[in-house]
C-alpha cells in the first residue's frame, strides 16, 4: 500500500514537472487559466448576440456554470490521451516506467490525479469572474464536495480507460481524448438543455455518469437543476445514479487496463517507436 | 526557381498522400469538429436563436481546421521536424526552407480541404442550414487569401516557435480558446465591439469569417464589421505582411542555428 502511494506521488509530482516547469508558476497559472476563460468568453459572447445582454437568467447560468466545470473534464480528458505516447515515444521512459518496482496503474492514477488538481484553479478563477456577471450562486459545500470527489473518480476512469487504448494504438491518443470530452460535452447537458438532443442521444446520455454529474454540479452551485429533463430527477437518486454509473465505468476501465496491459506485453507494444 | 518547385513539391507530397491513405484518420478529423459543431448548433437551439446563427457555427467549425492545421501542421513543425531529426536533413538538403515551409502549406491546406468538404456536407445535412452565396466569386476569392494569409501567419511561427523550444506546445494551446474566442469563430465578431474587433482583425481568421459570413448569409448584414471588399483588401495586406515576416524570422532562426548552435538540440 505504501509503495502505491508513493508511486501515485510521483506520478503527480511528474505530471506537474511536465506540464509546468517550463516556466514560473505565475506564468503557468496565467496560461493554464486562459484556455477555460476564452471559451466561457466565447459562449458568452454567443449568449450574447442573442439575447443582447449578458446579464443573469437561468439559461446563462446554466451555460456558465456547465461550461466551467466542463473544462476540468476536457482538461484531464485530453491531456490523458496522450500521457501512454509521450512517455513511450517522445520521452521514451515508458519501459524503465514499466519494469521499476512500482505499478505502472498507480503511476498513472497519479499523473490523472494532477492534471484533475490543475484544472481546480481555472475552476475557481472561472467561478468567481461569475460573480459579475452575476450568476445567482447558491452553493451547498457539502454536495459540491461530493460532486468534486465523485467527479474525480469518473475523471481517473475515463482517463485509464484512454490510457488503456493507447498501450496499443501507436497514434490517435489526442483524438480519443478529444472525443472521449466532445461526446460529454455534447451528450451530458454542459451547456444546453438535455432535452434539446433527439431522443436516441437523449436516452443514450442518461447512461453516462457526466449527465448525472453536471446535473449535481448545478444543483451543488446553483442550489437547483434548470435542465427540465434532469429536474424530474430527485437529488438522491441523482446520487445513486452517478454512484451506479461511476462504479461501472470504474470497473470497466479497470477490467480494460488489465486486457490491454496483458495485450501490450504479449504483442510488445511497449517499446513502440513510430517517431510520431 | 526549378528546385524550389520540386522542394515544395516533395514536401507537400507526404501530406497529400497523408490525407488519403489512411482512412480512420479522416473519421477522426471529421468526427472531432463535428461534435464541437454540434454542441454549439444546439446551444443557438437552445437560446432561439435565428436559423443564420447555426450557419455561422458550421463556417467557423469549418474555418478552425484550418486554424488548427495552420498550427499543429505549420507552426509547430519545424519543432517537431527537430524532435524527430528530420529538420537537419532539411537544412543540408539543396532547397530553401522557404519551399519546404510553401510545401507543407499546400500540402496541409490540401489535407484539410479533403476533411473540411466533409465537414460542410455533414454539418449541413444534419442541422439542414441553408446558405444563398451571393457572390460566388468574391467568395472564393476571399477564401482562398484568408487560407493564404493564415498560412503565411504559420510560417512566420514555425521560425518563431523553433526559437522559443519547449514552449512551441503551449503556445498551439494558448491560440486556440482565446483566438476562437476574439475570432468570432461562432458569432459576429461585431459584438465585441470596434475596438476589440479592430484589434482582433489582425488574426486573418477574423477578417475572413466576417467577410464570409456576410456573403453566405445575407441576412448577418448588420452584423457586418466591414464590407467584404474592404476585409479582401485587408487581408491582402496581412498576407503580405506575414510572408514578409516569416521570410526575416528564417533568417533569424538560422543566424541564431549558427551563432548558438542550439536549433537542433533536442528536448529544449
Amino acid at each position: 500500500m505504501h509503495s502505491l502511494l508513493q508511486t501515485f506521488k510521483v506520478g503527480m509530482w511528474l505530471d506537474y514537472e511536465i506540464e509546468a516547469n517550463w516556466t514560473t508558476p505565475l506564468i503557468f497559472f496565467v496560461y493554464n487559466i486562459a484556455k477555460p476563460v476564452g471559451a466561457s468568453l466565447l459562449l458568452l459572447a454567443m449568449y450574447y448576440v442573442v439575447t443582447g445582454s449578458i446579464m443573469g437568467t437561468d439559461a446563462l447560468a446554466f451555460l456558465y456554470v456547465g461550461n466551467a466545470f466542463y473544462m476540468v473534464l476536457s482538461g484531464v480528458m485530453m491531456e490523458l490521451g496522450w500521457v501512454v505516447q509521450e512517455d513511450r515515444e517522445h520521452y521514451q521512459t515508458l519501459k524503465y516506467i514499466y519494469i521499476s518496482p512500482s505499478s505502472y496503474y498507480s503511476y498513472l492514477i497519479g499523473r490523472a490525479a494532477m492534471r484533475f488538481f490543475l484544472q481546480i484553479f481555472p475552476l475557481i478563477f472561472l467561478l468567481l469572474i461569475g460573480i459579475i456577471i452575476p450568476v445567482p450562486y447558491r452553493i451547498n459545500a457539502i454536495l459540491l464536495i461530493f460532486t468534486l470527489l465523485i467527479g474525480w473518480l469518473f475523471m481517473i476512469s475515463a482517463g485509464m480507460v484512454l490510457n488503456s487504448v493507447t498501450l496499443l494504438t501507436a497514434r490517435y491518443g489526442g483524438a480519443i481524448g478529444e472525443s472521449f470530452a466532445g461526446l460529454f460535452y455534447l451528450l451530458s447537458g454542459v451547456v444546453f438543455p438535455m432535452s434539446i438532443l433527439p431522443w436516441y442521444l437523449r436516452n443514450f446520455a442518461l447512461f453516462l455518469p457526466s449527465t448525472y454529474w453536471f446535473s449535481l454540479v448545478r444543483r451543488s452551485v446553483l442550489g437547483k437543476e434548470v435542465d427540465p429533463l434532469l429536474s424530474q430527477i430527485p437529488l438522491q437518486t441523482c446520487i445513486i445514479l452517478i454512484l451506479i454509473t461511476t462504479v461501472m465505468f470504474f470497473t470497466i476501465s479497470l477490467a480494460l487496463y488489465f486486457l490491454m496491459n496483458h495485450l501490450a506485453r504479449k504483442r510488445g507494444t511497449l517499446e513502440m517507436i513510430t517517431t510520431y | 526557381m526549378r528546385n524550389f518547385l520540386r522542394a515544395v513539391k516533395g514536401r507537400a507530397y507526404p501530406r497529400v498522400v497523408g490525407a488519403l491513405r489512411e482512412p480512420s484518420w479522416m473519421f477522426w478529423d471529421t468526427f472531432l469538429p463535428l461534435l464541437s459543431i454540434s454542441a454549439y448548433v444546439f446551444v443557438y437551439r437552445a437560446l432561439h436563436a435565428p436559423k443564420e446563427f447555426e450557419g455561422f457555427v458550421i463556417i467557423g467549425g469549418i474555418m478552425t481546421a484550418y486554424w488548427l492545421s495552420v498550427l499543429w501542421g505549420m507552426a509547430s513543425q519545424f519543432y517537431w521536424e527537430k524532435e524527430t531529426g528530420n529538420l537537419q536533413q532539411y537544412l543540408i538538403a539543396p532547397a530553401s526552407l522557404e519551399s519546404i515551409l510553401a510545401g507543407m502549406a499546400l500540402g496541409g491546406m490540401f489535407a484539410t480541404t479533403v476533411r473540411v468538404i466533409a465537414i460542410l456536407i455533414l454539418g449541413t445535412l444534419i442541422f439542414q442550414v441553408e446558405m444563398a452565396v451571393s457572390n460566388p466569386l468574391l467568395l472564393l476569392l476571399i477564401f482562398l487569401i484568408t487560407l493564404f494569409a493564415l498560412y503565411s501567419l504559420g510560417m512566420m511561427f514555425a521560425s518563431l516557435f523553433l526559437l522559443w523550444g519547449r514552449e512551441a506546445w503551449v503556445m498551439n494551446n494558448l491560440f486556440q480558446e482565446p483566438i476562437y474566442f476574439l475570432s468570432g469563430q461562432n458569432f459576429p465578431v461585431k459584438a465585441l465591439g470596434p475596438i476589440v474587433a479592430a484589434i482582433a482583425s489582425i488574426i486573418p481568421l477574423t477578417l475572413g469569417l466576417d467577410a464570409m459570413r456576410q456573403l453566405i448569409f445575407p441576412q448577418s448584414l448588420p452584423w457586418a464589421l466591414m464590407s467584404p471588399w474592404l476585409e479582401l483588401i485587408f487581408l491582402s495586406l496581412l498576407s503580405v505582411v506575414f510572408l514578409i515576416l516569416a521570410m526575416i524570422f528564417l533568417k533569424k532562426m538560422e543566424w541564431v542555428g549558427k551563432t548558438k548552435g542550439t536549433i537542433l538540440t533536442r528536448w529544449l
